[in-house]
């Protein structure tokens, strides 16, 4: 009878703190939202005196080297160079790191673009697979491709870092659209503060937009149910979050679909950790940590105006392995740099950063889940008060919808023009319907990312996504 | 029964707070929908008053026309400027291919519209960001009255704010106030050094005059970014000052005089530049080996031919692309190509590579 008490008393006791620590995630949550809506707001009134299509022939401006990597990517491959040749930016290079494709992804870039081999000297600043050979283009002179062995993402980036030239790259995902301004808009990051080693950029969904060359040219609600939660999803956590951790240079990721970076930086720090999943991630803590400990000035960066487009996954299996990766891919960085956490020596990262991803990001998936199951069965066992089970529920999806709604608000200021009053309203909807099931569902493919951990922490896997538009 | 109380009380707010987005949300989206329809609308009303000014066939109709687009602008900047860019872009008429004309045109609008009226208005009421945005665009349209209004703008503490009224000044040419603007930023390392670099690119006056004053003033930093900055004008009058900064100890006086000296491409100068293409510092060698390229002597060929094989990768490039400009014949290519020296020749062919086509 004593163990079954202390067993009733300890699922009391965590009943609590689950919901305990729900609310206290929710007033960090509120938190982020209040300060990343002053701060969009101010960034809003200041593009007004910012003439950034001044820099255009401005000898300030740093040349871009925009570095694909391409894994069997024969059907975006070459639409994606064709949309980057066309974006506003006076003085930048296109590198495709073939990573040792098996499909046609390179004789589909050599053929589509008229490339031919040369010979070149590649400077190996970060040690990477054997390149086995560069083509280049007359006709495209600021296209390379280079072909490559099997490496992997990190392998194939670290590549394209050790043949750029410019003192700036970004790491473009094949399947990722720019909008035309984007690259400008995120260079002036550098431009106006030279302390800047990262820059951000935004990450929105394409699925029902309809992009031509950069250039939104229209939204229509997407078919799928998950499709339109994304659009929820990643507003609230580029709009959100990151704007919240940029305003205290303690960013710790930016999207691998989207993000300019210091060359020099990189390769101090020793470029893409290979064999790793997160790898968007863990180069920021590497900067983070590298840049703290050697007492160097230094600024990572968002900015919410420079946008990027990319198509979300479209089926439950495919945000399965997508959020699954994503919760592996923070757990390898945070363990890989567990030694930050609480450490005062990485001032704001150290202490509040680290620890916040630890407790709300990695375990919290965990707690989350473990109250889905445990609050239902205490309510069985009749150990708590009905009512106050309904009020806790409602109080936790009203908190919800308050973050969702509030991003779209975000939005509102951010991509004015995007949606149609009515499209952005019947958004809206989604951030209540997200609470009921999706949410929870996201949860438990973050929690099993967790538990697979070890099994599953050097597997990319594969998702599928339909054409852009054009 | 406290807790609960409390909850509930918790859950009335959220609610509340819900309601709140829900109505900033949907009025922001409704005013986004205004704002893109009025925007259509007077974009199509605009295309019908400009171009009626530009195929009016006579000029009391083209007067007529003019005074018609001014009574829609109606002191709005945004469809002034709107209205500017049409006229601008407007493909077909003799306007597209004649500058003069065009700006005379835009000038006959202006006399109508009053733009300067728009923007002084902007400069007195507006927050900081409409107070800079007015600074510049009253300097493109020459507004010497207000220059002691944006003069104190470019005193402000909002940095923004400064920095866009010291802008306007730089394009009235005002050597005195740009001066004190840059040599009160001198400090900020992080921030000057493009700022010297924009300013010099826009100023209109003396630009002579105006690094003479800032040199008078300003520390080694400032100095340094001054130099490097106004190398591409060749101002002559400061050739001694390169000459003496080129031969000093100061590493990073060194690198902006050899710049600097470099971009005469005077004959007199290759001792300097020949020395410098053996300094310790990398940028040093750099800059004097892309001067001894304008040269086109053959010592100085020769410094160029042996900096391809410099221990530093970013000297062996500009090397190699350097020698491409300058007088080699076929045979010292062959020479570089098929030599011993492994660095020259995988630098000289990186660059012909894609410089011929192969």
């Amino acid at each position: 009878m004593g163990f079954l008490n202390a067993i009733r008393s300890f699922i009391v006791v965590f009943n609590y703190f689950c919901m305990a620590f729900t609310l206290l995630l929710s007033i960090i949550y509120i938190i982020q939202l209040f300060v990343s809506l002053v701060r969009v707001h101010r960034n809003y009134d200041k593009t007004f005196s910012d003439d950034f299509h001044s820099y255009v022939d401005s000898d300030n401006l740093l040349p871009i080297s925009l570095i694909i990597p391409a894994y069997n990517e024969q059907e975006h491959i070459v639409q994606n160079i064709r949309s980057l040749l066309t974006i506003n930016y006076p003085m930048f290079e296109i590198i495709v790191v073939n990573d040792g494709s098996t499909d046609r992804t390179g004789e589909n870039v050599i053929e589509a673009f008229k490339m031919h081999k040369i010979e070149t000297s590649i400077r190996y600043r970060i040690p990477t697979q054997k390149i086995e050979a560069v083509y280049y283009s007359k006709q495209y002179p600021n296209l390379l491709y280079v072909q490559k062995q099997n490496g992997g993402k990190s392998d194939a980036l670290n590549a394209g870092i050790n043949i750029s030239r410019y003192p700036l790259f970004t790491c473009l995902d094949a399947d990722s659209r720019i909008e035309k301004d984007a690259l400008l808009r995120l260079s002036m990051e550098f431009i106006k503060d030279s302390r800047t080693v990262v820059a951000g950029g935004i990450v929105r969904i394409a699925n029902g937009s309809k992009i031509v060359n950069g250039e939104l040219k229209g939204f229509s609600m997407p078919k799928k149910l998950i499709e339109r939660f994304q659009i929820v999803e990643y507003y609230r956590s580029f709009l959100m979050g990151r704007v919240f951790w940029s305003a205290s240079n303690s960013l710790l990721i930016v999207s691998g679909a989207f993000g300019l970076f210091r060359k020099q930086t990189v390769i101090e720090v020793g470029g893409y950790k290979p064999n790793t999943i997160g790898e968007d991630m863990e180069i920021i803590v590497r900067i983070h940590r590298y840049m703290r400990k050697n007492h160097k000035k230094y600024r990572v960066k968002f900015n919410e105006f420079s946008v990027c487009w990319t198509q979300g996954p479209m089926s439950l299996n495919d945000i399965r392995s997508q959020r699954r990766r994503w919760q592996i891919g923070l757990m390898d960085t945070l363990i890989s740099h567990a030694g930050m956490t609480f450490n005062p020596r990485y001032g704001f990262v150290g202490l509040v950063s680290m620890p916040y991803n630890w407790i709300f990001e990695l375990f919290g998936a965990l707690i989350e889940a473990i109250g889905y199951f445990l609050i239902p069965f205490t309510l069985i066992m009749g150990e708590l008060n009905m009512f106050f089970f309904i009020i806790y529920f409602l109080l936790a999806v009203s908190l919800g919808v308050i973050l969702s709604e509030g991003s779209l608000v975000l939005e509102q200021y951010t991509h004015r023009g995007a949606m149609s009053a009515k499209q952005s309203i019947a958004i809206s909807v989604y951030a209540i319907l997200e609470n009921f099931g999706y949410r929870q569902l996201i949860t438990l493919f973050r929690v099993e990312g967790i538990l697979k951990y070890r099994k599953l922490r050097k597997t990319w896997g594969k998702i599928q996504r339909k054409e852009f538009e054009q | 029964m406290k807790v609960e109380l409390i909850s509930v009380i918790g859950l009335l707010l959220c609610l509340l707070i819900i309601g709140i987005e829900y109505i900033l949300h949907y009025r922001l989206a409704e005013l986004q929908d205004e704002t893109a329809a009025r925007t259509e609308n007077i974009r199509r009303r605009l295309d019908i008053h400009v171009e009626g000014v530009l195929y009016a066939p006579t000029e009391g109709s083209r007067n007529a026309e003019i005074k018609a687009l001014a009574d829609e602008i109606n002191g709005d900047f945004t469809v002034y400027e709107m209205a500017v860019a049409a006229i601008n872009e407007h493909k077909g008429t003799v306007y597209r291919d004649d500058e003069e004309a065009r700006a005379a045109l835009i000038e006959r609008v202006n006399e109508q519209v009053d733009p300067v009226g728009i923007y002084a208005k902007m400069l007195n009421e507006g927050d900081v960001y409409h107070k800079g945005y007015a600074c510049r665009r009253l300097a493109d349209l020459g507004a010497l009255d207000y220059r002691d209004k944006i003069k104190e703008c470019a005193k402000e503490k909002d940095r923004d704010l400064a920095y866009n009224a010291a802008m306007a000044l730089c394009s009235m040419g005002d050597v005195y106030e740009v001066a004190d603007y840059l040599l009160s930023i001198q400090n900020d390392t992080q921030y000057s050094g493009r700022i010297v670099n924009e300013f010099f690119a826009k100023f209109t006056g003396d630009r002579q005059e105006l690094a003479e004053r800032i040199f008078d003033k300003c520390n080694p930093y400032m100095r340094c970014t001054v130099i490097k900055t106004i190398a591409v004008y060749k101002i002559d009058a400061f050739r001694p000052m390169y000459k003496d900064g080129a031969t000093g100890n100061d590493t990073q006086l060194k690198i902006a005089c050899v710049k600097a000296l470099a971009a005469f491409g005077y004959p007199e100068d290759e001792q300097i530049l020949q020395m410098a293409a053996k300094d310790k510092d990398w940028v040093v060698r750099s800059s004097a080996v892309r001067g001894l390229s304008l040269l086109k002597t053959k010592t100085a060929l020769d410094s160029v031919k042996h900096a391809l094989s410099d221990k530093e990768w970013w000297v062996r490039q500009t090397a190699a692309q350097s020698i491409t400009r300058m007088n080699i014949s076929p045979s010292d290519l062959e020479e570089i190509l098929g030599g011993y020296d492994r660095f020259a020749a995988d630098a000289m062919k990186n660059v012909l590579y894609k410089t011929v086509d192969t």
